[in-house]
């Protein structure tokens, strides 16, 4: 556990000493939100289930940013070697990227949420508790499989193309629930309501999370 | 390393091609015309088929992958590519039939369906599959990711279903747990086509894999030659 811990610590301090994941995110969140904006006509009123789909369309296209710098870092000076033939095991490696990529995301949205609001009507604040729970199990899917994939897009040749065109297709079902959860969120529905989308959401995170682990030692060996 | 045995493979074509034409035979003069929907309806039989090889191709493809990963022989590598070659050609096939058959039908080339989702998904992750496998040089490297992907895709498929299902389906049910929703003939005419199809799937995959490890061949011995004069010139001074 230690060993991981310590690669979470190192991430996060680079980070910030340099922000080049945060930046890159942040960045194109804020640019995602004013186009989708241009592209709404001015004047209409944003119905919640559009404002939901605006929403995860930013925070799906600026984690993808985040994602595919996670392992950056590692390939200068054969990092990602050093790191193997320390006692970190690969699971214990897939495990830290994974947290670092699930806080990286939820730092983006705390700046890509305001904006949203102030871009799209402060009527859908009042969602916010129920908002960060859906947040929250998005956030540990998208890195669960994000890092499985960041970490086989690190090895091939077009990285930086490479990893959406693999990780979307997969990750489809996750923004599908998301949207629609949110959607019900921002029109004010109770949670029973949208309960079963977050199990469905739950249940991808732990497959993933799961699936991760397991070929960890098969991805980083090669 | 290619087995010098008789070759099976004219008697598969043969068989396959004998159980195409006995396909054809029964979907349009055994199998009666349906009530409302007509002519159209006779695609149903090939869509289904379609349907049958492309999932047989992506089960293949997640097991070799499986199979890879823990013995690491290339040769569930080569299996894998093949199966999910074939896989995406079906797919597609699936895709189009269906759109054929819904646009008369429901009136639209395309819904938001939970099997059409998921359809699209699973051809989704099939040509991604293609683009990681474009984009890894190492031969071992490209072996495991591509097993990884493959085993990722057969596990995001019942999510994607699902999810999909949350939504209300206007898919057209045709085989329930409780039986079979069709007149008999029909029936005969749609197990004519599934047995037709997978023979086809077994003719395929059996020809990809042959090619796909010759190309594995020729490739060492290319870069054997491409090393051999070094080694000589070596050897000489």
């Amino acid at each position: 556990m230690r060993p991981a811990w310590l690669v979470i610590r190192k991430d996060l301090r680079a980070e910030l000493r340099r922000p080049q994941a945060m930046i890159a995110m942040l960045f194109f969140g804020f640019l995602l939100l004013v186009i989708l904006d241009v592209a709404v006509p001015a004047g209409t009123e944003i119905a919640p289930e559009t404002g939901a789909g605006i929403l995860w369309v930013a925070i799906t296209f600026s984690s993808v940013l985040g994602l595919g710098r996670s392992f950056d870092r590692e390939k200068e000076n054969h990092c990602l070697e050093g790191l193997l033939l320390s006692p970190l095991s690969p699971e214990g490696l897939f495990g830290a990227k994974m947290a670092v990529n699930c806080i990286f995301m939820g730092l983006a949205e705390l700046a890509i949420l305001p904006l949203f609001f102030i871009l799209y009507g402060d009527a859908f604040l009042r969602s916010l508790p129920a908002l960060a729970l859906v947040l929250l199990l998005a956030n540990s899917g998208f890195a669960a499989t994000g890092t499985l994939f960041a970490a086989i897009t690190a090895g091939a040749d077009r990285n930086e193309a490479l990893l959406p065109m693999l990780f979307f297709p997969l990750v489809m079902p996750l923004i599908a629930m998301a949207v629609r959860a949110t959607g019900m969120i921002f029109a004010g529905a109770p949670l029973p309501e949208y309960s079963s989308w977050l199990q469905v959401m739950a249940a991808f995170t732990l497959i993933f999370t799961g699936l991760g682990f397991l070929v960890s030692r098969h991805i980083f060996r090669d | 390393m290619i087995p010098r045995t008789r070759n099976p493979e004219p008697v598969l074509i043969t068989c396959t091609a004998l159980l195409f034409a006995a396909a054809v035979y029964a979907v349009f003069f055994h199998a009666p015309a349906e009530r409302v929907m007509g002519l159209v309806q006779k695609i149903f039989y090939f869509h289904l088929s379609c349907a049958l090889v492309a999932f047989l191709s992506f089960t293949t493809a997640c097991i070799s992958g499986v199979a890879y990963l823990v013995s690491r022989d290339l040769k569930w590598d080569v299996l894998g590519a093949a199966a999910m070659e074939i896989g995406l050609v079906f797919t597609t096939l699936v895709l189009a039939t269906g759109m054929l058959w819904g646009r008369p039908v429901w009136n639209a080339w395309w819904t938001w369906d939970p099997r059409l989702t998921t359809s699209l998904i699973l051809w989704f992750i099939f040509a991604a599959y293609f683009i990681l496998r474009a984009a890894v040089k190492k031969r071992q490297q490209r072996a495991a990711y591509c097993a990884v992907m493959a085993i990722a895709g057969f596990v995001d498929v019942p999510i994607v279903f699902l999810s999909a299902r949350l939504w209300r389906s206007i898919h057209p049910v045709v085989i329930r747990a409780d039986g079979v929703n069709m007149a008999p003939p029909m029936l005969t005419a749609l197990l004519v086509s599934l047995a037709a199809f997978a023979a086809l799937w077994g003719v395929l995959l059996r020809r990809r894999v042959r090619i796909l490890a010759m190309a594995e061949q020729i490739r060492i011995l290319e870069h054997r030659l491409d090393r051999e004069p070094a080694q000589a010139r070596r050897a000489r001074y």
